[in-house]
């Protein structure tokens, strides 16, 4: 009897062992597929895009950690990531100090070409919100209920966050505001809950501060690619003044690195690979570091616009009255790709001449409808008209 | 002698003379207006085109149409089925050749309201027909929704076209253009009542010298069965045209359950942007039952001029109905002028008049401020609706008091007048 049950308890096992570890790779498959049809290089599995753009430092003689950050933020968005999906921080408002030369203007370059600040920017976290404590409530995602829906950090298991860091730095610090500081740690920590909790597809960690390599060398999660712009023991130096602001405008790793950006557009195939190959070590002025051993793909089938744009897909398929009722999804996202491709689906393709039909027949079927209502109407007045 | 007998010739009929030229003069104007860039700016205002009657949702709907999309299944195109039927068959489309088609069918409206008036003094010309036309046709009420092709000029057109057969006594041109009419707008329905009434009676003005009705209400049931049998044939030509039923809940069910709250003259948008969801089934109920309770009051009180209680129940209309433009109550202030009798005894119309001004002044300034500009919000446009209704409210008051008192007589000195 006991060795019966023993039996029927291993064969439950067995089976149940023998489905799952048969099926969810198959599975993974099939979603894999999904996301690399028609030949796209791409291999990203995401399919919404986030942005946390964090200036951690205040003060008018940091304008360029705010215009870091606001250059950044007006690259992603020009890429595609809305409002809704970009956490922006900036510790202090550069645009209305009263120091500024240009109010309501913030300028990365010496020649005042563009107004980052401009009319339509959104900043969800500013002045004294802009804390460790604040900055790990978003990653983690742990927030009082009564936190508004554009300070949240809303993201899902498919989702690639782009993390951006600048301010003040050390060896494995970050300074926050001038009064307290985060960890390599703690930041790791945070990725780590992000990781648990099933809040990032991939996340590409960009810092520039002083020693900026040593704020990535905690991390231990998967999936995550972190750059930085500085060696430990090595500073970061900012690019330019303006004369006429009397501060620096830029920071010389982001300056560089939005130079680089600047050529890429919504359809670029240009990689992640190719950015860090762009890092020159005379310009910048100290060594730019990339960690690339959480990070599950090669990178050069990363592309850019895996994280810093939010570019959709479009599948078109065939006209409506072409299509059975089998399920043809029409877009698959994630992939980047403007060629209009029709879509794979099982359709005998000896048909189209029938569904033109359909369409014929229903368009004189409609005409009749219109008419004969109208004759309808006409013979109604006309009827009436004639009566005495 | 030769010079008096001379003076005395009669000069020649300048009345009809004067109506020709008058409407000709400003039916071109019209066109003439209609060539400047002004309908373009007003295709979309506000005051002038609700959803009901906008001439961008009817060519949305004719564009759906034409591609085989049911009009009906979104919630963009309320017209009529009829209005679909005419304008994908044989009247045309572009904005162009359609604001001829407004003016001339203002024309045909001013036309009408001198047919109405001729009737009403049962001559065959007078001399205030120019007076009347131009009353009509130089209504701002009236012109600018025609020049923004709102298509609350047509059902204008459509009620004194009615009211014209009703007026001459042919009951089945004026019952069909009613069935028409609720098929346009259902407020038109209130119309029902008067209009069997005056096809029952004459159309010659009895206002000084009230008295009971003198036919029975049973005459009234074959022309009310004639009326339900045009109305179920629109029906089922509304019904092959659309393809469906689904036209029935976009169009009356639009007027029944205010489910557009698009910002208009009237006072039903504003008040159902604030209820709770809660209330709304019953306000619904409380602002359509306050429609219909007017019928009957004004059709007993004017059970003697039949022609007055339509006019009545028009400006009640124009005041209260769902989705109102300008030209519902338009259309009640440009009637006034076929009822000369009444005017020494208006109590206050100067006051009318210049609240009618403020409103119209009012009106486009505060949606401007609103909409536009942003510096104001709704409560500003919301109080000039109210004054608009405070305006046509006090019109249909005093034509009431007015239509009422002319039956007691002149003043007479040393008497006063006073209620039991």
């Amino acid at each position: 009897m006991l060795l019966l049950s023993f039996f029927h308890l291993f064969l439950y096992l067995s089976s149940w062992t023998w489905r799952t570890s048969a099926t969810s790779p198959d599975q993974e498959q099939i979603v894999r597929d999904f996301f690399g049809k028609d030949g796209s290089t791409s291999t990203s599995g995401h399919t919404n895009n986030w942005a946390v753009l964090v200036c951690a430092s205040r003060y008018w003689f940091n304008y360029r950690h705010m215009a870091n950050a606001l250059g950044m933020y007006r690259t992603v968005k020009r890429l595609g990531i809305p409002d809704s999906n970009i956490i922006l921080m900036l510790a202090d408002d550069a645009s209305c100090n009263l120091r500024n030369k240009f109010p309501g203007s913030v300028y990365a370059n010496p020649g005042r070409d563009l107004d980052l600040y401009g009319d339509n920017i959104e900043v969800d976290y500013r002045g004294y919100e802009v804390t460790v404590e604040n900055f790990i409530r978003v990653l983690t995602g742990r927030m009082e209920p009564s936190v508004p829906r554009s300070k949240r950090l809303l993201t899902d298991e498919r989702s690639n966050v782009f993390v951006y860091m600048t301010g003040h730095g050390g060896n494995e610090f970050l300074k926050f505001q001038d009064n307290e500081e985060i960890s390599a740690h703690d930041i790791a920590d945070a990725f780590e809950q992000m990781y648990q909790k099933k809040r990032y597809n991939e996340i590409f960690f960009m810092i520039d501060t002083c020693q900026a390599n040593s704020m990535y060398s905690k991390f231990y999660s998967p999936n995550i690619l972190a750059t930085g712009s500085s060696l430990v023991g090595e500073n970061s130096y900012s690019h330019k003044n303006d004369n006429d602001i009397g501060v620096a405008v830029i920071d010389a790793f982001t300056h560089y690195v939005l130079e680089f950006m600047e050529g890429i557009n919504k359809t670029s195939t240009k990689t992640m690979q190719d950015l860090f190959d762009s890092y020159d070590v005379s310009k910048i002025g100290s060594h730019p570091g990339v960690r690339s051993d959480l990070f599950n793909r090669p990178l050069d089938r990363a592309r850019i616009t895996d994280f810093f744009g939010n570019v959709a897909h479009v599948e078109v398929t065939p006209s409506i009255e072409a299509e059975t009722p089998a399920f043809v999804p029409p877009t698959t996202p994630g992939q980047k790709s403007e060629r209009a491709i029709p879509s794979q689906s099982a359709l005998p393709s000896l048909t189209t001449s029938q569904p033109l039909m359909d369409m014929r027949w229903l368009n004189n079927w409609r005409v009749a409808r219109a008419w004969t209502s109208v004759a309808l109407l006409g013979a109604l007045i006309g009827w009436v008209g004639l009566q005495k | 002698m030769t010079l008096m007998s001379s003076s005395k010739t009669p000069s020649p009929p300048a009345s009809t003379l004067n109506f020709s030229v008058v409407l000709s003069a400003l039916v071109a104007a019209r066109v003439a207006l209609t060539l400047t860039g002004l309908p373009d700016v007003l295709r979309d205002d506000h005051q002038l085109a609700s959803p009901l009657t906008s001439f961008s949702q009817l060519q949305e709907g004719i564009y759906l149409f034409n591609h085989g999309v049911d009009p009906y299944s979104g919630g963009t195109f309320r017209h009529s089925p009829l209005f679909l039927t005419l304008f994908a068959t044989i009247l045309p489309n572009s904005p162009r050749i359609c604001s001829l088609l407004w003016t001339l069918c203002d024309g045909l409206g001013a036309w009408a309201l001198v047919q109405i008036w001729r009737a009403r003094q049962n001559v065959t010309s007078s001399e205030r027909d120019g007076l009347i036309a131009a009353v009509y046709l130089f209504n701002p009420y009236i012109f600018l929704p025609t020049l923004a092709l709102s298509t609350s000029s047509l059902e204008n057109t459509l009620m004194l076209i009615l009211l014209m057969f009703a007026a001459r006594g042919k009951a089945s041109p004026a019952l069909l253009g009613l069935a028409f009419l609720v098929h346009f707008s259902l407020s038109s329905i209130v119309l029902l009542s008067p209009i069997l009434l005056l096809l029952n009676t004459d159309q010659f003005s009895h206002l000084a010298s009230p008295r009971p009705l003198a036919t029975s209400i049973r005459k009234v049931v074959p022309l009310l069965g004639e009326f339900v049998v045009y109305f179920c044939l629109l029906a089922l030509s509304s019904t092959l045209v659309s393809g469906g039923f689904a036209w029935i809940p976009q169009t009356w069910g639009a007027t029944l359950m205010l489910p557009d709250l698009t910002p208009n003259p009237g006072l039903w948008w504003y008040f159902f942007t604030e209820i709770f969801d809660h209330f709304r089934p019953f306000f619904l109920m409380v602002f359509t039952v306050h429609l219909l309770i007017y019928i009957v009051p004004v059709c007993i009180k004017f059970q003697h001029d039949a022609l007055y209680a339509t006019f009545i129940l028009l400006g009640i209309v124009g005041a209260f109905k769902a989705y109102p433009t300008l030209s519902d109550p338009g259309l009640f202030l440009s009637m006034i002028s076929l009822f000369p009798e009444i005017y020494p005894y208006l109590r206050h119309p100067i006051v009318t008049s210049l609240l009618h001004l403020h409103a119209f002044l009012l009106l486009p300034l505060f949606h401007h401020l609103w909409l536009n500009q942003g510096t104001g919000n709704a409560n500003f446009f919301y109080a000039s609706t109210l004054v608009f209704a405070c305006a046509n409210g006090a019109a249909i008051i005093d034509c009431l008091w007015a239509g009422l008192r002319i039956a007691i007589g002149k003043p007479v000195e040393g008497y006063s007048i006073v209620q039991e």
